[in-house]
């Protein structure tokens, strides 16, 4: 039975020009899992956000969100916000309260429920999530992973129905990302909870849902339907076919008949039987001998007198016109190197030099000029004005300067843009200081993959042009397409580096998507291209 | 059974106020003492021997208080001897030393008020007189680290970016200015995402109910009913001044008048309620632990 319908939905917003959302109609049964995919700015959110009526925006709307056949309009304001749950993007900013229990039990508070209620709701809640253990902490020291588990437990306590997730893993590294994934897949399949998610991590989602509704530019709803069949008829469309899990992209790249694979396991199956006889060749990577633009000897870190070592006699060196990737879980240290490298972290052992020349011999913000620049993680943190013309002003940037246009977001205000759109105005802020090093700290964090691949074609022209760029990633897809060479980094220390196709093709795990597809059947396939290649190559 | 910290915050609220209070109004230095006695003992109960030497310094406070209010209240008949023709008197002298022992005592008492009464305790203690002052205080608390870090965030960006000079103080004071500036639009803009939250999650939708993970058990009753007890019986007869000194110009005691004495010994069993609870948990636990 049709636990949500959709009926000939059309919005716009109160001082919009066009519509965000043209004639969508769909419907959804009770306990799919419905996984929501298009390109920046087609109206995804928007449209999760009329499935919310407490979030509705203001504008004109026609057509109907029906709820067990009842327009949502008219469901008591108590049922309506239990029974759908909403999970967004940024952690931090969903949590209300100070403490992890009373976040669980804020809802129901509000829903004014006994004491004894609560109590029961919450207890078997955190047990359900795990939570136990950090069931008395302040929210302000569990992790972003943590933060966004506890806003999904302090949504389930409700007992939605149905659960709207828009990008929930977008600000979470790929571990915290694929844990969370996990529990909204379980709670799909152990609960029968009907799940509606929008996703850049597809490669997880599209092989658990049992949809795909895919999105176009001007709100209209392209295709609704099985996974398989949804993926099949994407193939003259190249731009939406980015976003696909890599599979997916192989298969309609090589114009493959039958089912689509969506899993790893099954894309192997499918590419075994290409029988694989011919191996590619690819062009072997030559180290660069340019003279070292960053140099990291033997050096050691700790934030506090009594803290721990955070980097523990890390070496590195990187050459000037390398596009360098450092690539490690969680609390590896990756982030404190690059703090060490830009003058913000002081080491207390061992030295850096930048372009040859000791970081501590550098006076007065003279590293900060015409040398060394940081792209900050949280590009917010940079953004000062209200409009994007503004900002490069102030940052004496000229936008016809830059190596990409960004003419079409001039007069935007700059939280107003997608999160690859504020990468790029935050890159043209640091760039006015028309550095010869510069330093990312996680550039395609919560972008989609055809902002990721923009990116990737900026950030070599720059390169081309002899500028050094050293970026810390957790994303490996971002990494083999990038860079020049990569290093991996383990509890404080370089433990191995390389050019990108024999480092991951010598990793088993920590590898791309790609990687593990081929592995075993062609040698050194990192890229959707590579993998092109090798497949063509068997004719 | 549970050890004197875990009991309910309202109730371990109202016994600090019943055990600091009464000393604070009434300048008796037997009051004091033994109110200073079971302060100290409580910490040294809780934290083990190593307190002590945490409330040593204390100590200044009767000190500094003796030899400070002689020289300046000349005061009373019991004269020690003349410092620049001023008479330092014996009375002046025992007044500073009670003013003092009342200072150290309250100080000791706070410090294991610190101690036990954590932000979360002492927001339920508040709340419960309203829920809406709970959220309230619940969300600042929240925004507050929320916040600091985000300072710090900006201003390590705003120095790696290297867009702006920070060569002397006014570069400095225009950089304060920018960091407040993004922090504003900041919390802002993402404020928005928190309100969102909030009316997902229905607030507003109707009375609020309000969830603490803090209950009302027997022993916090029982708290609660010894505490009013013993602390009405001394504040009564503080009250009716059956405790009162006079200091000047002589000394004149209550001496161990029946009020005085039950009212001393009402007080004395008030402070010992913590010591005691703090003990019997632990040799509770000790039996336990050796069944083990």
């Amino acid at each position: 039975m049709e636990i949500l319908t959709v009926r000939d939905l059309s919005f716009r917003y109160t001082l919009g020009t066009e519509d965000a959302l043209k004639g969508v109609s769909f419907g959804v049964e009770e306990g799919d899992l419905v996984a929501v995919s298009g390109p920046t700015g087609c109206g995804k959110s928007t449209l999760l956000r009329m499935l919310k009526k407490e979030l509705t925006p203001a504008g004109e709307l026609s057509g109907q969100v029906l709820l067990d056949g009842v327009p949502i309009g008219q469901i008591d304001a108590k049922t309506a916000a239990a029974s759908i749950g909403f999970v967004m993007q940024r952690p931090e900013h969903q949590i209300v309260t100070d403490k992890v229990w009373h976040e669980l039990a804020f809802g129901l508070e509000n829903m004014g429920y006994p004491q004894d209620v609560i109590r029961r709701r919450v207890s078997e809640i955190a047990s359900y999530f795990d939570i136990e253990n950090w069931f008395e902490m302040d929210v302000a020291d569990l992790s972003g992973g943590q933060k966004q588990l506890l806003n999904l437990a302090s949504i389930m306590v409700m007992q939605p129905r149905i659960l709207i997730l828009d990008e929930p893993t977008s600000q979470l590294d790929p571990i915290a990302a694929s844990d969370f994934l996990t529990t909204v897949q379980k709670l799909n399949s152990d609960m029968g909870l009907t799940v509606i998610i929008v996703e850049h991590r597809l490669q997880e989602v599209v092989p658990a849902a049992n949809r795909l509704l895919i999105m176009d530019r001007g709100g209209r709803l392209l295709h609704y339907g099985k996974p398989r069949e949804v993926c099949a008829r994407l193939r003259e469309r190249q731009d939406l076919l980015m976003a696909m899990p890599s599979t997916v992209r192989l298969f309609s790249a090589m114009d493959g008949r039958g089912e689509c694979p969506l899993t790893i396991s099954e894309g192997r199956q499918w590419i075994g039987g290409f029988g694989c006889e011919k191996q590619p060749v690819f062009d072997p990577s030559s180290e660069s001998s340019a003279p070292l633009a960053l140099e990291m000897d033997d050096v050691w870190f700790r934030y506090g007198r009594n803290g721990h070592d955070v980097l523990r006699g890390t070496k590195l060196a990187v050459h000037e016109g390398e596009l360098f990737c450092i690539l490690g879980g969680n609390g590896s240290g990756k982030t404190t190197c690059l703090g060490a490298v830009a003058g913000l972290n002081k080491p207390y052992s061992g030295k850096v030099r930048i372009f040859g020349k000791d970081i501590k011999e550098y006076r007065n913000q003279e590293l900060y000029r015409n040398c060394l620049t940081m792209l900050p993680q949280d590009v917010q943190t940079i953004f000062l004005r209200n409009t994007v013309r503004e900002e490069l002003a102030d940052a004496g940037e000229a936008a016809k300067d830059l190596p990409y246009d960004i003419e079409s977001l001039m007069d935007k205000h700059p939280y107003d843009l997608s999160g690859g759109e504020q990468q790029l105005v935050a890159l043209a802020k640091v760039l006015a200081t028309k550095p010869r090093l510069l330093l990312l700290d996680e550039p395609t964090k919560g972008i989609d993959a055809s902002a990721a691949a923009r990116i990737v074609g900026i950030l070599k022209k720059l390169r081309d042009g002899g500028m050094t760029i050293v970026i810390v990633t957790h994303d490996v897809e971002f990494a083999a397409m990038a860079a020049d060479r990569c290093a991996m980094f383990f509890r404080g220390e370089v433990t191995s580096t390389g050019a990108p196709r024999e480092f991951f093709s010598e990793n088993n795990f920590y590898t791309t998507a790609v990687n593990r597809l081929t592995r075993g059947w062609f040698h050194g396939c990192i890229t959707h291209e590579d993998a092109i290649q090798a497949l063509r190559l068997q004719g | 059974m549970k050890s004197f910290k875990d009991h309910n915050p309202i109730a371990v609220f109202i016994y600090y106020l019943f055990v600091i209070v009464p000393v604070m109004f009434c300048t008796n230095p037997v009051l004091v003492c033994i109110s200073l006695f079971f302060g100290i003992a409580f910490r040294m109960a809780k934290d083990g021997a190593g307190a002590l030497k945490k409330l040593l310094p204390f100590a200044v406070f009767p000190v500094i208080s003796m030899i400070v209010n002689p020289l300046f209240v000349h005061k009373g008949v019991t004269v020690l001897f003349i410092l620049n023709d001023n008479p330092v008197t014996l009375e002046a002298l025992r007044y500073g030393l009670t003013i003092g022992l009342i200072i150290c005592s309250t100080v000791v008492w706070f410090s294991s008020f610190n101690s036990i009464m954590t932000t979360d305790k002492l927001l339920y203690v508040f709340g419960s007189v309203s829920p809406k002052i709970a959220l309230i205080l619940s969300m600042a608390l929240r925004y507050i680290p929320l916040y600091g870090q985000q300072i710090k965030k900006i201003r390590q960006a705003q120095q790696v970016t290297g867009l702006y000079k920070e060569d002397n103080a006014i570069d400095k004071i225009r950089g304060g200015m920018r960091i407040m500036s993004v922090m504003v639009s900041w919390a802002l803009e993402n404020g928005i995402i928190t309100a969102d939250s909030m009316t997902a999650r229905g607030y507003g939708v109707g009375r609020r109910s309000r969830f603490s993970i803090f209950g009302w058990q027997k022993s916090d009753k029982a708290l609660m009913a010894a505490t009013a007890v013993l602390g009405l019986a001394a504040v009564l007869a503080i009250g009716l001044g059956k405790l009162a000194y006079v200091w000047y110009p002589q000394i004149v005691t209550p001496g161990a008048s029946p009020a005085a004495v039950v009212c001393y010994a009402a007080y004395a069993l008030l402070g010992a309620i913590p010591v005691y609870l703090q003990l019997k948990e632990e040799a509770r636990w000790r039996s336990l632990q050796s069944e083990i």
